[in-house]
């Protein structure tokens, strides 16, 4: 249970509010490169502001406040030229880092465009996304975590959520939901439409654990009938400060981002990629993007896969959860320890200081791996199965051949194991 | 200034005692330094342990961390059988 004031503080992501101003010292992915290639020019959202995303013809990215500093219209409609963004209704020309290079309408010697400059961020391109920065310079480098940059076959699902950020991550640091949203739950809902629920997902939690370090929070769970040497206690995995979520497990390594669009809405992608040991795979030509149904023609939520559960708890919760009537038990401790670690970092940022998990140093960036448990609930490789056809991945359209590459990766193992004995 | 706000949670509500109760009762002052702990200055996070109430601290000025239990009966262990 919090005060009004104290939840209102770290669920308002605007400009100008303490949370507002530590999110923005983070870079956050807006869009896929995917989109940007068809199309080089797009209205992005992010803490409650509206930008204009583009992709120059050289393959740069540039990112500015989406309304022109002439007469407002929005640059979402703009021309993309070499050195920056065109405003469609009278061609002011602003480059990549706002300053305004070209007035066509007005007298030539003019200095009236050196007095005008729009608010401009920085954009890069990162795993098959773009990624904009939009807080105070000098700018953090984008972080490289393990997922961004390794190598396997990438599948990113998506929904846009009418909620806050906040409840979402709070999420990440409650083991015990799996047992019931994913497991008691999930079998119910088997039980009275006919399908097997995944038995990994219903174990019960004999204890859990929460480490802080330097980019978030590591979870750990002790499950009934495993020891503290299994993955799930003995690694874990991290809530990564401040807005995803590391994990994975039998081939499948995946980042759970939650992007603050605004107070009440958060941009949910599962940034997911596949490379089982023994797989074989090619360079993608384009990885598939698709969005996550979550809600179904009477408006009730889509709740027989795992991560439409998550979505319903999340969004049912309400837009900003009122946390003045919640009632925490000794179970949700993880949920206390993030809202403090939010309170410790707004008041970094408060003092001038770096938050944790900003990133500065090249040499320390070059692929920032995170620990995250192989041998999942301990079931194995057949945690990727059930984890594929009982969630998001079954609507990938590449669903059967992730599935294909799963299934000859764990042939591949069984023949090499053969070959060794 | 008051540490108990001007308006407590409107009713009628199966909650409002609840959260009442946890603006009047939710620590004012970190146990270690005595710095604030109302407003924005600090965390007071509460959750339920059978009867008894916990409040988790968080103290901006000395960064101490910890549980404070409001007690209302003191009940000792059950010897071993």
């Amino acid at each position: 249970m919090l005060t009004a004031e104290q939840n209102a503080e770290l669920t308002r992501v605007g400009p100008g509010t303490p949370m507002g101003e530590l999110l923005r010292r983070y870079w956050y992915p807006v869009a896929f490169t995917r989109q940007l290639d068809q199309f080089p020019v797009r209205r992005v959202r992010l803490l409650g502001e509206d930008w204009a995303l583009y992709r120059t013809s050289d393959g740069g990215y540039g990112v500015v406040e989406e309304h022109c500093p002439h007469r407002r219209a929005s640059l979402a409609y703009g021309v993309v030229e070499a050195d920056g963004i065109r405003c469609g209704y009278h061609g002011w020309l602003f480059g990549r880092d706002g300053t305004c290079l070209d007035q066509p309408a007005e007298m030539d010697k003019t200095s009236f465009k050196d007095r005008v400059r729009a608010r401009a961020g920085r954009a890069e391109e990162l795993g098959g996304m773009v990624w904009v920065y939009v807080g105070p310079e000098p700018a953090p480098l984008p972080p490289r975590y393990d997922v961004y940059v390794m190598d396997g076959v990438r599948d990113f699902g998506h929904a846009l959520l009418p909620c806050n950020w906040l409840q979402i991550m709070e999420n990440a640091v409650d083991p015990h939901h799996v047992e019931w949203l994913h497991g008691r739950y999930f079998e119910f809902l088997g039980n009275r439409l006919g399908f097997e629920a995944p038995k990994s997902f219903q174990r019960r939690h004999i204890k859990v654990a929460f480490d802080e370090f330097e980019h978030g929070i590591i979870k750990r769970r002790l499950l009934e009938g495993h020891t503290e040497a299994d993955d799930d206690w003995a690694i874990g995995h991290p809530l990564v400060f401040p807005y995803c979520m590391r994990v994975g497990g039998a081939g499948i390594d995946q980042m759970q981002i939650r992007v603050p669009v605004d107070d009440t809405t958060t941009w949910f992608v599962l940034y997911t990629v596949h490379a089982p040991e023994g797989a074989r795979f090619e360079p993608q030509e384009a990885i598939p993007d698709y969005e996550l149904p979550w809600r179904d023609e009477q408006g009730n939520h889509i709740v027989d896969y795992v991560e439409g559960q998550d979505i319903m708890a999340w969004v049912t919760q309400g837009p900003i959860t009122d946390r003045t009537v919640e009632h925490l038990g000794k179970s949700d401790v993880g949920i206390a320890m993030l809202r403090k670690q939010f309170k410790q970092q707004l008041a970094a940022v408060a003092a001038g200081r770096d938050p944790i998990a900003v990133v500065r140093d090249p040499a320390a960036n070059h692929r920032i791996d995170l620990p995250c448990e192989k041998n999942k609930f301990g079931a194995g490789a057949d945690f990727a199965l059930q984890w594929m056809n009982l969630g998001f991945t079954r609507y990938s359209p590449q669903l059967k051949d992730l599935l294909r590459l799963h299934t000859d990766a764990a042939e591949a193992r069984a023949a090499a194991v053969g070959a060794d004995v | 200034m008051s540490d108990v706000p001007a308006a407590l949670p409107a009713g009628p509500s199966w909650f409002a005692g609840d959260a009442e109760r946890h603006l009047l009762d939710a620590p004012k002052h970190c146990p270690h330094c005595g710095g604030r702990l109302a407003g924005q200055a600090g965390l007071v996070v509460e959750y339920w342990v059978a009867d008894d109430r916990v409040f988790y601290c968080w103290c901006q000025a000395c960064d101490w961390t910890g549980t404070v239990i409001q007690v209302e009966r003191h009940v000792g262990h059950e010897a071993a059988g």
